[in-house]
């Protein structure tokens, strides 16, 4: 029994030994301790073994939500001042002389302050607690004209944005974990949401189809071809299409009444020879120029042969809506219009030089060609590398472009009322005129966030559910939260390529995570080492192609654009430039990045199917470190990661030093990976960091995973995120709606990299039970579980449950306003039953015990709350009514008042925030699950005298049934045992990492060095009989974790209750005290079985039965032996129907439709 | 009660004293500043804020009740 136990210890050990090593930063300060994982530094560095500590030192600097804050951080510093530039002026209709121009916006700091310094009026702890919204004020500096004078104003606020924590506008950013604690945070916390009201609320990461680039697909049955293309600018966002119909091509786009024949639209875009059409279309090749040749026919017919003529025609299909006062516009400008900038949108023309859209056009008329010819040569939707991820800067950025677009127009709106007036009194000042709708902005943004809807009129965007509130279940569910990836895909087609599991996803997505049901596949999880780029500036690029030597598209002669063995070179899916030497052009500019010169997040990769050389520098792409090899030797070496060790080097020193470099998924299929270092061939130009990152943080969780059954991974990355354990640091801080904690957790025995990676070490959620595999009692059928008594004495499966009650101590705007009143006494001067637990002040006293029934808030409500605030002066000595509008507890078990806040919202009303706590211990019912995806419930206590014990007296914690073994086959939790086992005898903690671990081998050794049987097996005793079992049983540590559903909230049982008002029949579910039905299914078995009376009393008698006068004469209801119809009461008859028949028959007499009953004896 | 619990019923309480509602003067209830930690009593009519620090989230001190569990 003592056995046990020692798991505990183990915990304390290694406890102390982090608490020595955690005194610097993140705790990976352990990184840098002489003595790390057993080895010093002066220890042979294997590159082969070690190089995975590259991993800890990305997470370092990356953090698991990298992403959310990198965007983020993008969008305040970059795409803010970005969106100001594009919508710098504001002009009067009125005033020509007036301007007001935005020269420089900043969020959280002013001009003179220190961009480190940022002024977020509370932490973040503070606006959970208080339902407030942690946000910085967004400061502008305005130019504006004052009659005469030019003014410019410094440090405008235009509204608060709110923060996304620890990103680097964030109190948090960059603080150790004493500061943290301090601003009572967890240093654990991996931050990227935002508290909006109170509450944490993350954006979660959305997956769409790429913008700005070319999709070709094939429809094969009706032998359609199209390459489409989504532009995205900042105005508008529209999607053009080529496709083919009837073996010609046509361009479609929605502004387009009907499709224009492809040759048309290019003379119109000012490529008018025929010979260079087919140039840059199809090249010499002479089947694509058979292929292509019937559209010259086309125009030919239509009498198009000019450019005007192209431009004329396209102008009188263009479907256009002018705003009021816009000038109308010739047939050919609509022409010239559409084309430079409806069309193709993305591409900007200027000075009505086409060519550059030309050109695309007609790439996108090459590839649907292409596909014509070779129906293979399509691209692929699912593909990885042809999706983008929006994140929480790009969904923030088009909020607040849309808000401050608003904002400018209220504020010009306003500009122009006041300055059509004809005399002023005092000098127009535009200043006292723009504070009035600064709120807007900031409204505008809680709301969205808060409400998760985001509607901005100028994409036609309507989105609903972007923002989720944090799961803070478990460490590990607010951590799967921010690695979350939903889909924009419907739920309800049927079509699996997007639900499928792509072989692209490699590294980047978590092949395990991902929920059961209708969002499978279409929900999916970050892998651990994953980056999601943000947007790079084109033109340094683009300028840095021409000089490694490509040719300017511009000035290229179309007639070698397609020759053999010239490739274009594409900048964000736009061709920019030709090169003949594609391979030595690529090797130049992925040198150039390996050095720093170009940003590491850009990518390149040719395709020789299209003869193309694809630069990549937009944002949204996934993309992973990987370690560069040449020549078949891996750049890193055993020095550097020495280096590594002691602290010299970060992650970024391997990026700089072309040691690492990010490959997007395009990328990746220009290079060979190779797994190990030992599978590195001449042609390997990457070496994989660490095998096990191809799967998530969550998935990280699972020990020995390779050796499961695939969908068992799954379902334990469902089940860890509902593992009750610690949630963070300040848990005992957080006053949330509802926390579970576990009261002693422990780490796992068989732990994996990703586990010490995440820190889930630290917070974890579970228990290692010494579990023995084998049948007893008749319990443990169907996976339940046989639980020791004991075990659960000792805290076994022991966990909290805190919940919290807010009460808002409302003002009315009669001046009156809720207050809080004492408790009330009987005569012997003791508070009544229901005021027990009060404190003189009404509020529940901290530590009491509330039962079912009492008051925790005794809050009073004046009765004129509602009296206008004209109604007379309120006299001084007119006494104010009170009436009783208690806070009352109602559940089955008691709790005990944890904490009463007492603070203020926003608006100044009090904020009053009881929590309450029970203390849970396992009972019958249950849940747990190991991390295999097993779960089972409790289905007996047995006293501990009755469990089997081994001859050191070891007994089991849980029993578990070895049924659940065969059929699951998940051979990962018999090798955990093993190892676990091992561990507990050896003192140590093995590993169970994902392609790694400990070796059964080694374990094995382990467990018959210590005396015991090599497989895991011991030989026990009957704890009844006290005779020896007739089978060695597999006995060990298994780490189980209880999961949060527990019979006490689900059990439910009703004789007599409430009823629905309209139907009278019982209400339905357990919060209303419901009833428990009797369903279609179960009214079919009866009525087979044949017991009708049963029949009767289950759906009438217990339910709505109800007696009402019929009348024989006219078949409708009457009352008290009337009928109001026939005006008589000789042929009535008493009768009893369900209730919801008489309301159907009394609701089609409404509708005109006379239900008439014909009774008539039966027997 | 604690005698300087008692307050002489005026004109404005006597319908919540004929109800049987203690009035609320000052009873003593000791609050805790979530920031500064320092220990004070209020009353109701006060704002909610500390009295040292200013800090506006306060926490009720733990009762002097005896409280007993059940051991379980």
């Amino acid at each position: 029994m003592s056995k046990r136990k020692s798991s505990h210890s183990h915990m304390t050990d290694t406890n102390n030994k982090n608490s020595k090593s955690s005194a610097t930063d993140d705790g990976f300060g352990e990184l840098l301790q002489p003595v790390y994982k057993g080895k010093t530094l002066t220890d042979p560095i294997n590159t082969a073994d070690d190089k995975w500590n590259l991993l800890p030192a990305f997470l370092k600097i990356k953090g698991l939500v990298k992403q959310h804050l990198d965007s983020f951080d993008y969008f305040v510093d970059t795409d803010l001042k970005k969106i100001i530039k594009a919508n710098e002026k504001v002009l009067s209709d009125v005033d020509p002389e007036f301007y007001l121009k935005y020269l420089d916006i900043r969020v959280g700091y002013k001009s003179n302050g220190n961009p480190k310094n940022i002024e977020v009026l509370l932490p973040p702890h503070e606006c959970r607690l208080r339902d407030l919204t942690y946000s910085a004020p967004i400061y502008v500096d305005v130019e504006y004209t004052r009659g005469r004078k030019i003014i410019i104003h410094r440090d405008l606020e235009i509204g608060r944005m709110p923060i996304m924590l620890r990103s680097n506008k964030c109190i948090l950013s960059g603080r150790n974990e004493n500061e943290m604690a301090y601003l009572n945070e967890c240093p654990l916390d991996p931050g990227g949401y935002f508290i909006v009201n109170g509450t944490e609320k993350v954006i979660l990461v959305q997956e769409q189809l790429s913008k700005n680039r070319i999709i070709v697909e094939a429809d094969e049955k009706k032998g359609i071809v199209q390459a489409s293309v989504t532009s995205s600018t900042h105005e508008r966002k529209s999607k053009t299409y080529v496709v083919t119909k009837n073996g010609k091509i046509y361009l479609k786009h929605n502004s387009v009444s009907e499709e224009v024949p492809i040759v048309i639209v290019l003379k119109a875009a000012s490529i008018v020879s025929d010979l260079e059409i087919i140039q840059l279309i199809c090249g010499n090749d002479s089947v694509y120029q058979d292929l292509f040749a019937v559209n010259f026919e086309e125009a030919a017919q239509l009498g198009v042969y000019s450019q005007k003529d192209a431009l004329e025609y396209i102008g009188r299909k263009v479907k256009t809506i002018r705003r009021m006062n816009a000038p109308k516009l010739t047939i050919l400008q609509e022409g010239i219009e559409a084309i430079a900038t409806t069309l193709i949108a993305h591409i900007t023309v200027e000075d009505l030089d086409f060519r550059e859209k030309a050109i695309y056009i007609a790439m996108m008329t090459r590839r649907v060609v292409m596909a014509m010819h070779n129906p293979k040569l399509v691209d692929d939707r699912d593909y990885v590398g042809n999706k983008r991820l929006e994140l929480a800067g790009q969904l923030m950025s088009l909020l607040f472009e849309d808000l401050f677009k608003k904002f400018n127009n209220d504020f010009k709106a306003n500009l122009d009322k006041i300055l059509k007036k004809p005399s002023r009194a005092s000098e127009f000042d535009a200043l006292l005129h723009i504070n009035i709708h600064s709120n807007n902005v900031t409204t505008g943004l809680n709301r969205a966030i808060s409400t998760g809807n985001w509607s901005l009129k100028r994409f036609k965007m309507e989105r609903a559910g972007v923002t989720h509130v944090l799961s803070r279940l478990s460490y590990i569910s607010a951590l799967g939260m921010m690695t979350r990836i939903s889909s924009q895909f419907e739920k309800s087609r049927k079509v699996s390529g997007p639900r499928a599991l792509q072989p692209s996803q490699f590294g980047m997505l978590c092949t395990s995570d991902t929920p059961e049901g209708e969002a499978c596949g279409l929900v999916k999880n970050l892998a651990l080492m994953t980056h999601i780029t943000t947007d790079d500036e084109e033109v340094p690029i683009r300028k840095l192609c021409y000089m490694l030597g490509a040719e300017d598209i511009s000035i290229a002669d179309s007639a070698t654009l397609h020759t053999n063995g010239t490739f274009g070179v594409y900048l964000n899916g736009t061709m920019i430039a030709t090169t003949r030497f594609p391979i030595q052009f690529v090797a130049k500019f992925r040198h150039l990045r390996r050095t720093g010169k170009v940003s590491a997040f850009v990518s390149i990769y040719t395709n020789v199917h299209q003869s193309a050389v694809h630069i990549a520098a937009d944002g949204g792409r996934i993309c992973r470190p990987l370690i560069i090899v040449e020549e078949g030797e891996s750049r890193v070496k055993a020095e550097h990661l020495l280096k590594l060790k002691q602290g010299a080097w970060g992650f970024d020193d391997f990026l700089i030093n072309g040691l690492v470099e990010y490959l997007d998924v395009n990328e990746e299929n220009d290079s060979l990976i190779a797994l190990y270092e030992k599978d590195i061939i001449k042609a390997t130009t990457h070496l994989e960091i660490e095998t096990f990152t191809v799967l998530g943080a969550v998935a990280g969780l699972i020990p020995y995973p390779h050796h499961n059954q695939s969908p068992r991974n799954t379902y334990q990355c469902a089940m860890g995120k509902q593992a009750i354990g610690a949630i963070a640091y300040n848990q005992f801080r957080r006053i949330d709606t509802l926390l579970y904690l576990m009261c002693y957790p422990q780490q796992p025995m068989v732990k994996s990299k990703t586990i010490e990676l995440i820190q889930y070490d630290k917070l974890p959620a579970g228990q290692n039970a010494t579990v023995a595999v084998m049948s007893y009692s008749g319990y443990d059928i169907e996976d339940a579980l046989v639980l020791n008594k004991a075990s659960i004495d000792r805290g076994y499966g022991r966990c909290q449950m805190l919940r919290k009650n807010t009460c808002v101590l409302k003002r009315y705007p009669n001046h009156s306003k809720d207050i809080v009143t004492g408790m009330r006494v009987n005569e012997k001067g003791e508070p009544i039953f229901q005021h027990s637990a009060l404190g003189p002040d009404g509020l529940g006293e901290v530590g009491m015990r509330i039962q079912s029934g009492q008051v925790y808030v005794n809050k009073c409500v004046p009765t004129n709350a509602s009296e206008g605030v004209v109604g007379g002066q309120p006299g001084i000595n007119q006494q104010q009514q009170y009436r009783e509008a208690p806070m009352v507890y109602r559940a089955p078990e008691a709790s005990y008042v944890d904490q009463v806040m007492m603070s203020v919202s926003d608006n100044d009303q009090a904020l009053i925030k009881v929590l309450l706590r029970q203390t849970r211990r396992p009972e019958l019912g249950d849940k747990f699950s190991s991390r295999h995806g097993q779960k089972g419930v409790c289905g007996i206590i047995v006293q501990q005298e009755d469990m089997p014990f081994n001859d050191q007296g070891i007994c089991p914690d849980i029993i578990m049934n070895p049924h659940g073994f065969p059929s699951r086959m998940t051979v990962g939790k018999m090798l955990e045992l093993v190892s676990g086992k091992a561990g507990v005898l050896d003192g140590s903690l093995q590993y169970g990492t994902c392609f790694g671990g400990s070796k059964l081998e080694d374990m094995s050794k382990i467990l018959v060095d210590k005396g015991f049987n090599y497989s895991g097996k011991d030989m026990l005793y009957s704890g009844i009989t006290g005779e020896c079992l007739q089978a060695y049983i597999f006995f060990g540590p298994i780490y189980y974790q209880k999961l949060k559903h527990m019979v006490l909230d689900k059990m439910h049982a009703r004789a007599r209750g409430p009823r629905a008002v309209l139907t009278r029949q019982p209400t339905e579910g357990r919060s209303r005290d419901g009833g428990l039905r009797l369903g279609e299914m179960e009214r079919d078995c009866v009525i087979a079985y044949g017991a009708s009376q049963l029949l009767l009393e289950r759906l009438m008698l217990s339910s709505d039965a109800f007696d009402v006068d019929v009348c024989n004469t006219c078949g409708l209801m009457g009352y008290n032996g009337w009928c109001p119809s026939c005006k008589s009461s000789e042929n009535i008859t008493k009768m009893t129907i369900p209730y919801a028949a008489k309301l159907l028959f009394q609701e089609l007499i409404s509708m005109n439709i006379a239900p008439r009953l014909k009774l008539s004896d039966v027997f | 009660m604690s005698r300087e619990g008692f307050v002489p019923p005026t004109t404005a309480n006597l319908g919540n004293a004929a109800s049987g509602i203690q009035s609320l003067k000052n009873y003593g209830v000791k609050y805790v500043c979530a920031q500064c930690a320092v220990n004070f009593s209020l009353s109701p009519k006060e704002p909610v804020r500390c009295k040292e620090c200013g800090h506006r989230v306060l926490y009720k001190a733990r009762t002097k009740r005896m409280v007993q569990f059940e051991a379980r």
